[in-house]
């Protein structure tokens, strides 16, 4: 029976092929290859630190970690530079790690997320400050006790900050030139702003806009409304965080100050909310602004950089991307958000959160103070990419070569307006922001819209307050 | 009792497994169990590829769809209330109706370039052309859809963009791309169109190669103009290719997501959020995973049930030769 022998063969042949394969497997199993326990400080008892990858740049990292071993030199540390759009990709990402089973001890987080972290994840840090309240001191003199309790929540403090940008408006000095018209004063009001915006739209061509503004939490519409004396939802102070602020801040500066801030009730139905909203509806009706939609952060340097916008609201970060587009001091400025019924102004701020699935908290606390010392945040932002949260750091010598002439404005926000406070970022933060922008966009979309789409938002921001996080 | 006693012929009963076992060899061969062997040997690896990274995940959906999990706590039973809180979101139910929307504009408007185009480089021209244009329509296909969706942002923007400016020049005013729900929508279909015709294109580019040169020859000789050539012939001959361009294109549309992301975020309002988009929002923005594998679980019974409504409809209209 030839097939009977043929297959006896072939049978041989497969037991060869497999003993074979069995043979290249064991040697490529045997092989040193890279694997996931490999990368540096990966379950080899580092201190993990998660931050969003473009908050600084890879020398600062760097400066960053080495910086810190040569006073830890006990404490292996690993910086997680996370690449991500914005706060809301990057809390994303930092929960899908942390789903994983790779959490990092410490995370950057903006006010965007604090309240999140802090209810969810967090660790208070009340009793590592009170220890080392005399290592403190310095700090908290130097910080602004609103930027603090921006990071407290229910009576405990959950971050030290390290940076914040309130929301300025910037000029462009050249088509404030050709429009003919002078630097605001500090004190402007809606009205010399629309006003400024008309003049600036009769000077310049077509493909010109007068104002750029973007549809987000910071910076969009949240500063108009803080200035028309309202806000996105209820705003109120939780009790507690007199062992911080006793400890820390002078009497005058401690006044009204509570443990945290809480947002509520939304208030986005209320005839102020609506009055803000028509008053941007009359700008873009009238082509002197962006629709908020058709604002993008990514090109607004290129556009204001060039002359093709004359005003844009943004914190003390641009200087630093201005400059790097090549404007000079000269060619740009900054001055108070225009008033309306109020001048408080809204910023948002940023600092490392401990984890509460972190194994070395100890080491982690060393680490934030290590993070909140002048001369490593002097390191870190260098370049001008934000304003730091210590008031000495905002000086003269820093915007020297950057600009802009006026930089006084950045911290005077906090200083000369005790009013300004923290965008409003409770921990359904994520849901209210989608939103906000969702219904914004609705409301700005066409004449006699504003109303309706404030009443959805009222009613959709209320179903997501009420949802647990 | 004789032998020539006729007897009723009762028939063997009717079983196809033994006949079909009668028509083998008297005995299954060696060389066949290994060949069959060797059959199961070379698929094995694609099953479980698609039991593990298929079917599971789509069980552990339906599993989770059934659950209330935020990733930081444990998972807890929620049984229907994902699904009853979904279907009474306005969101989500919008979302359903702009992922149709967009699917219906999409794939039409995909298939017609993709099929005109074909036609056009199948015709006569020099074979150096035809590979110039075989590469230039596919090349999007192979480049990120986030990536090109950025650059869409910049090229559609209203006030800044270069569509508008070139409509500027022949006198169009300016047209609100991402600002307005029409606009938005013909946004993001066009910078999706752009980047996946390229894939129908080469479909029906092989198609087309498939079709006898002698048939459109008989129909010449007939009289038939180009375009009754086209539609008497080639869109018959073609109707498989189509088929599976269509049902591929679908299912894509379907499950759209980094256009309408990165170029409307969803708006104006929610004019361009898509199912995958809320799928991803509720999960990853709101940490609300059993809602959105709820909403996973619908968009997969949408996908299951337009495309047997697909094949089922191609019985009536594809031909095959």
């Amino acid at each position: 029976m030839t097939d009977s022998l043929l297959s006896r063969r072939g049978l041989m042949r497969y037991g060869a092929y497999g003993a074979g394969a069995a043979a290249v497997a064991g040697v490529a199993a045997g092989w040193d290859r890279l694997i996931a326990a490999d990368i540096p400080g990966r379950d080899d008892g580092s201190l993990v630190i998660a931050t969003l990858g473009s908050a600084f740049n890879l020398d600062a990292q760097r400066a960053l970690r080495d910086g810190f071993r040569e006073v830890h030199p006990d404490i292996k540390i690993r910086i997680n530079p996370v690449q991500a759009y914005d706060w809301s990709d990057f809390f994303s990402k930092i929960l899908t790690q942390i789903a994983a089973g790779t959490a990092p001890d410490l995370v950057y987080v903006a006010t965007e997320g604090v309240q999140l972290f802090a209810q969810r994840l967090g660790v208070p840090l009340d009793r590592w400050a009170k220890r080392d309240a005399a290592e403190l001191r310095s700090y908290f003199a130097d910080v602004h006790p609103s930027l603090v309790e921006s990071m407290m929540y229910e009576g405990s403090l959950y971050q030290l900050p390290v940076e914040f940008n309130a929301a300025d408006m910037y000029l462009n000095t050249r088509v404030l030139e050709r429009a003919g018209a002078d630097l605001p004063d500090n004190d402007w009001t809606h009205d010399d702003f629309t006003t400024l915006l008309r003049a600036m739209k009769r000077s310049n061509g077509a493909g010109f806009t007068p104002y750029f503004w973007t549809n987000r939490l910071w910076g969009g519409v949240v500063p108009w409304l803080f200035a028309g004396g309202t806000n996105l939802l209820a705003e109120s102070k939780a009790p507690g965080g007199d062992w911080l602020w006793n400890s820390f801040y002078p009497e005058a500066q401690r006044r009204g100050r509570g443990g945290g801030y809480r947002w509520t009730t939304p208030l986005a139905d209320s005839d102020r909310v609506a009055e803000v909203y028509d008053y941007l509806a009359s700008l873009i009706q009238e082509d002197l602004c962006t629709r908020p939609e058709g604002g993008d952060g990514r090109n607004l340097v290129g556009v204001f950089s060039t002359g093709r916008v004359g005003v844009t609201p943004a914190g003390g970060f641009w200087a630093g991307g201005l400059h790097e587009a090549g404007m000079k001091p000269t060619d740009y400025d900054v001055r108070y958000f225009p008033r309306r019924h109020t001048r408080r102004h809204q910023f948002g701020a940023a600092g490392y959160a401990m984890l509460r699935t972190s194994k070395m908290r100890d080491e982690a606390w060393e680490f934030i103070k290590y993070a909140a010392r002048k001369d490593v945040m002097t390191q870190l932002f260098a370049a001008n990419q934000t304003t730091p949260a210590r008031r000495s750091m905002v000086d003269a010598a820093r915007y020297r070569e950057t600009g802009p002439a006026h930089w006084q404005v950045f911290y005077d926000t906090l200083d000369k307006i005790p009013s300004t406070g923290p965008i409003p970022a409770p921990p359904q933060v994520n849901e209210v922001e989608q939103l906000l922008i969702k219904h914004t966009g609705t409301a700005l979309a066409s004449p006699g819209a504003v109303r309706p789409a404030l009443r959805r938002l009222q009613g959709d921001l209320e179903k997501a307050m009420e949802r647990e996080v | 009792m004789t032998n020539t006693e006729i007897r009723p012929v009762r028939p063997e009963p009717t079983r196809p497994r033994r006949a079909r076992k009668a028509s083998e060899p008297a005995a299954t061969t060696a060389r066949t169990r290994g060949t069959r062997l060797l059959a199961v040997l070379f698929l094995a690896p694609t099953v479980v590829g698609i039991v593990v990274f298929t079917v599971v995940p789509i069980v552990g959906s339906v599993v989770l769809s059934l659950f209330q999990w935020d990733v930081i706590d444990d998972p807890r039973w929620a049984g229907a209330a994902n699904y009853r809180e979904i279907l009474t979101d306005s969101t989500v139910l919008v979302s359903f109706r702009n992922t149709l929307v967009f699917m219906v504009l999409a794939v039409a408007l995909q298939l017609l370039i993709a099929l005109v185009l074909a036609i056009a480089v199948n015709g006569r021209m020099p074979k150096w052309l035809r590979s110039v244009f075989r590469s230039a329509f596919f090349f999007p296909l192979v480049l990120s859809a986030a990536s090109i969706s950025v650059v869409m942002k910049y090229l559609f923007n209203q006030d800044f963009g270069p569509v508008n400016w070139l409509l500027g020049t022949v006198g169009i005013p300016s047209v609100p791309w991402l600002t307005s729900e029409n606009g938005a929508m013909a946004a993001v279909v066009l910078a999706y169109v752009w980047q996946q015709f390229g894939f129908s294109f080469l479909l029906f580019v092989g198609g087309l190669n498939n079709i006898p040169k002698e048939v459109h020859e008989a129909a010449a000789l007939d009289g038939a103009s180009g375009v009754r050539k086209h539609l008497a012939i080639t869109l018959p001959l073609l109707s498989p290719t189509l088929l599976v361009a269509s049902v591929v294109g679908i299912i894509n549309a379907l499950q759209v997501f980094e256009q309408p992301y990165v170029l409307t975020a969803g708006g104006p309002g929610d004019s361009t959020r898509t199912v995958v988009m809320v799928i991803y929002e509720t999960a990853f923005e709101q940490l609300r995973f059993g809602e959105a594998s709820a909403v996973g679980v619908l968009l997969f019974a949408l996908i299951m049930a337009v495309t047997a409504l697909q094949f089922r409809l191609s019985r009536r209209y594809v031909h095959y030769q």
